[in-house]
C-alpha cells in the first residue's frame, strides 16, 4: 500500500475526516468541514507540519489540497 | 491530555502542542460526547465584536476536560450592542452565560484616530461610544438573570501608533489606560458583571504574541494560539467559579516545601529561608500562602517530622513569614498523610475533598491520589525558582468576591479550637449553655445577597434541596413578593460564625402556606440546636405573616446526608419520597440556652469583630 501523502494527514487531523478521503480536488466546496474556521486551522497545522510561513497571497490562493501541494512544493518541501 | 487546571501552562510544552490538543480534545468533545446528552450543562453564549470563532475550543475544552458539559454558542459577527439589547436573538433563552468581548478599535476606531492626530474633542467621542456600550449592558443585566462577563479590552493592535513609539506614554497609551479604566468605573454600578481582562491576558503573552496579523486581515481574527490559550483558560477559570465552590484549605508539607532542606536534618540554621535563592523563593511561596489566607482559604500542615523541629522553625527562624497562628490544623507525625489527612479535615470540620495537598515528594502525591482522590494533591515543582509561578496558576481557590465572612474565616476557626477545648470538659447540654449561643434572624438585603449567593453555591452538606442559584437570581427572588429570603447570623461567647444559615421560603397566594425552596446551614453551626432554633425562628416569621403551614422537600446528593433526618426529626409528615408538610402550630418556640434577635441584616461590612 502507498503511504498517503504527509498533507493528507494534516488536513484529515485538522478537519476531522478520514486521511483516505482526502485528495488532490478536497475543497471547501466539496468539504463542509473545511469552512473558514478550519482554514485558519490548517495554516496554523500546516506552517508546523512543515517549517513554513505562508504569507496571505499564498493562503488566500490555496482553494485545494493540489494548490496547497503545489505552494508547498514551491516553497522547498519535497515531501508533501 | 492537557491539565485541565491550567498549570500545565507553566510547562515547556510549546504552544502549538498544547493548541493542537485542545483543538482536538474540542473536537472530540463536540463530535461525540456532546451529541450523546439530551442537554448541556452549561450554554454559553459568546458575542464579539471580531471573529471569535477560534476562542470556542480554548474556553470549552478546558471546561469539559473539568467535567462540565458546555455547549457555546457564537452571536454573529460584531453584534455585540444588539446581543445586549436581545440577547435572545443570538442565544437560547435558557442561557446560563453571556460573555461580551470587545476591541477598542472595533467599536471607536474613527475616535481614537482623530484623537491621535490632535483632535482632544474625539476623547469626549469616545467617552459617548463607552457610554452607549454601559447602557446596552445595563440593560441586559436587566434582562438576564445569569451570569454576564465582559472583557477589559487589549492594547490596539492595527493603528498607526506603536507602543513603543516615544509620544505612546501620552498618546495611545495613556488613551488606552484612560479608556479601560473609564470603562471599569462607568461599569461598576452593575451587578454581578464579571470582567474578563484581555488586557491582562495580552500583558502576559505580550503584544506582539498576541495580534496575528495574517489571520486579522484574512478572517478578522486577530488573536494568536498563545494569545487564545491563555484568554480561554482564563475564561474556563471564570466560568468554573460561577459554578463550583472553591476548595477550603491548603495542606502543606513543611521540608522543601515552605523552606528548602531538611529540618530534621540540616538543622534551625541550614534550611533554606533566607534573602538568598533558594530562600528566596519559599519566601515567596509563604507570601503565596497569606495571600490565600487573606482570602478565605486555610492553612493546614501535613508533614512527617518530630513536631518540636517544625514549630521550632516557625517559632524561631527569621525567616518565616508564616506565623504558628496562621496554622489552623496540622498533622506532624511519621504516619502516612493519607491517615492524617481526614483527621485535619475532621478538625476543621470540612470535606475532604475541600482539601488541596501540596508536596514536593512524588511518592506522598501519588500515595495521596490514589487513596483519596477528592483531595486535589499537587507536586511542588522541583526547580524551588518555579514554585510561584506555576502554584500561583492555581484556580482551586478562585472565588470572585472575597466577603467579610472569607476574611475572618482562619480566625473563626481559632475561636471554634476554642469551644472544642471547652466542649471536652462539659456535657453536651450544659456545654451549650456556657457558649451562650445568639441567633440573628432577618429578612435579607441586598447587602447580604453576595454572602448568601456564596452559602447557596457552596453548602453541600446541611442542605435540603441543594438548588444554586446565581447573584441576578437571587436578586430577583428577593424583589419578588412570593418569596422571602432570610438570612442567620450566629455568635457565641468565643466569637462570630457570621452569616451561616439561609431560607429561602416560597408564600402561597393566599399567604396559607409557606415552601422552603432552600434550607441552609454551613456545617459551622451545626450540632448546637442552631437548625431546631433555625426552624423555630422561621415558623415564628410565618405564623407572624398568617400562615399555618409549612412545606418542605429534600432532594438527596452525594453530600447532603447530614441534612437527610432533618424534616422527620422535627415532625414533618412525609407525603411521598421527597415531599413533606408540617403545621406551622406543631413546631416549638426556641429553647432556653439560645437567644434568638430578630434584627435586619448589619451588612457584610460591619461584620462582627474575630473573636
Amino acid at each position: 500500500m502507498q503511504a498517503l501523502p504527509r498533507v493528507a494527514t494534516v488536513f484529515s487531523e485538522v478537519l476531522g475526516i478520514p486521511p483516505e478521503t482526502v485528495s488532490d480536488e478536497t475543497s471547501p466546496e466539496n468539504t463542509p468541514q473545511w469552512d473558514s474556521l478550519n482554514a485558519m486551522n490548517l495554516v496554523v497545522a500546516l506552517e508546523g507540519a512543515f517549517n513554513v510561513r505562508l504569507s496571505t497571497k499564498e493562503i488566500v490562493s490555496m482553494r485545494t489540497v493540489g494548490i496547497v501541494r503545489k505552494v508547498l512544493r514551491a516553497k522547498g518541501v519535497t515531501d508533501v | 491530555m492537557f491539565e485541565p487546571d491550567g498549570l500545565a501552562a507553566a510547562t515547556e510544552e510549546s504552544v502549538a502542542a498544547r493548541a493542537a490538543q485542545i483543538k482536538a480534545a474540542w473536537r472530540r468533545y463536540s463530535e461525540e460526547t456532546a451529541p450523546s446528552k439530551a442537554e448541556p450543562g452549561l450554554r454559553i453564549g459568546i458575542a464579539a465584536s471580531f471573529t471569535a470563532n477560534s476562542l470556542i475550543p480554548f474556553a470549552g475544552a478546558p471546561l469539559a476536560g473539568a467535567g462540565f458539559e458546555p455547549s457555546i454558542k457564537l452571536a454573529p459577527y460584531n453584534q455585540v450592542f444588539q446581543t445586549c439589547l436581545d440577547y435572545k436573538k443570538s442565544f437560547d433563552a435558557k442561557c446560563d452565560v453571556i460573555v461580551l468581548i470587545y476591541r477598542l478599535e472595533d467599536i471607536a476606531l474613527e475616535e481614537i484616530t482623530a484623537f491621535l492626530h490632535g483632535d482632544a474633542e474625539a476623547r469626549r467621542r469616545a467617552s459617548a461610544k463607552i457610554d452607549i456600550f454601559v447602557s446596552a449592558l445595563t440593560g441586559l443585566r436587566d434582562s438576564f438573570a445569569g451570569a454576564i462577563m465582559v472583557n477589559l479590552p487589549p492594547f490596539p493592535a492595527t493603528l498607526p501608533a506603536h507602543g513603543l513609539s516615544l509620544e505612546n506614554p501620552l498618546g495611545l497609551g495613556a488613551l488606552h489606560r484612560s479608556l479601560v479604566a473609564e470603562f471599569l468605573e462607568k461599569t461598576g454600578g452593575i451587578r454581578g458583571l464579571r470582567f474578563f481582562d484581555l488586557d491582562a491576558v495580552q500583558r502576559e503573552c505580550g503584544r506582539a504574541a498576541s495580534f496575528d496579523s495574517r489571520q486579522w486581515y484574512l478572517y478578522r481574527q486577530p488573536f494568536t494560539d498563545a494569545f487564545l490559550l491563555e484568554a480561554g483558560a482564563l475564561l474556563s477559570r471564570m466560568i468554573t467559579a460561577t459554578r463550583r465552590a472553591p476548595k477550603k484549605c491548603a495542606v502543606l508539607d513543611c521540608d522543601n516545601t515552605l523552606w528548602g532542606g531538611i529540618i530534621g536534618e540540616d538543622g534551625l540554621g541550614g534550611i533554606e529561608l533566607g534573602d538568598e535563592f533558594p530562600g528566596t523563593a519559599y519566601r515567596d511561596f509563604q507570601r503565596l500562602l497569606l495571600y490565600w489566607r487573606q482570602q478565605g482559604v486555610l492553612l493546614a500542615i501535613a508533614s512527617k517530622n518530630n513536631e518540636a523541629d517544625v514549630w521550632e522553625v516557625f517559632e524561631k527562624h527569621s525567616g518565616m513569614l508564616l506565623q504558628r497562628d496562621h496554622i489552623s490544623a496540622w498533622q506532624i507525625n511519621w504516619n502516612p498523610k493519607s491517615e492524617n489527612i481526614p483527621k485535619i479535615a475532621q478538625a476543621l470540620n470540612i470535606g475532604i475533598d475541600s482539601l488541596v495537598f501540596i508536596d514536593d515528594n512524588p511518592l506522598e502525591i501519588d500515595q495521596m491520589r490514589f487513596v483519596h482522590p477528592g483531595v486535589h494533591s499537587i507536586l511542588l515543582p522541583e526547580d524551588p525558582a518555579d514554585i510561584l509561578s506555576q502554584i500561583q496558576r492555581l484556580a482551586d481557590f478562585d472565588r470572585f468576591e472575597v466577603t467579610a465572612e472569607d476574611r475572618q474565616r482562619a480566625d473563626m476557626m481559632r475561636a471554634e479550637q476554642q469551644r472544642e477545648t471547652l466542649s471536652r470538659t462539659l456535657t453536651k447540654e450544659d456545654f451549650r449553655r456556657s457558649l451562650g449561643l445568639r441567633l440573628d434572624f432577618f429578612l435579607a438585603q441586598a447587602e447580604d445577597l453576595d454572602r448568601i449567593t456564596q452559602l447557596i453555591n457552596k453548602t453541600n452538606q446541611f442542605n435540603l434541596t441543594t438548588i444554586r442559584r446565581t447573584l441576578d437570581e437571587v436578586h430577583q427572588l428577593m424583589n419578588s413578593p412570593s418569596f422571602r429570603i432570610f438570612g442567620l447570623r450566629v455568635s457565641d461567647k468565643f466569637g462570630d460564625y457570621g452569616l451561616t444559615g439561609v431560607i429561602i421560603a416560597g408564600i402561597s397566594p393566599d399567604q396559607a402556606e409557606w415552601t422552603l425552596d432552600t434550607l441552609l446551614l454551613s456545617c459551622r453551626v451545626l450540632g448546637r440546636g442552631v437548625e431546631t432554633a433555625l426552624l423555630a425562628a422561621l415558623a415564628r416569621e410565618a405564623r407572624a405573616g398568617g400562615a399555618t403551614q409549612l412545606n418542605a422537600s429534600f432532594i438527596p446528593t452525594a453530600k447532603n446526608a447530614p441534612a437527610a433526618s432533618f424534616l422527620p426529626d422535627h415532625g414533618f409528615q412525609s407525603l411521598d419520597d421527597n415531599r413533606w408538610r408540617i403545621a406551622l402550630a406543631q413546631i416549638p418556640e426556641i429553647c432556653s440556652s439560645i437567644t434568638l434577635v430578630r434584627g435586619v441584616s448589619r451588612g457584610r461590612e460591619s461584620d462582627a469583630s474575630p473573636a
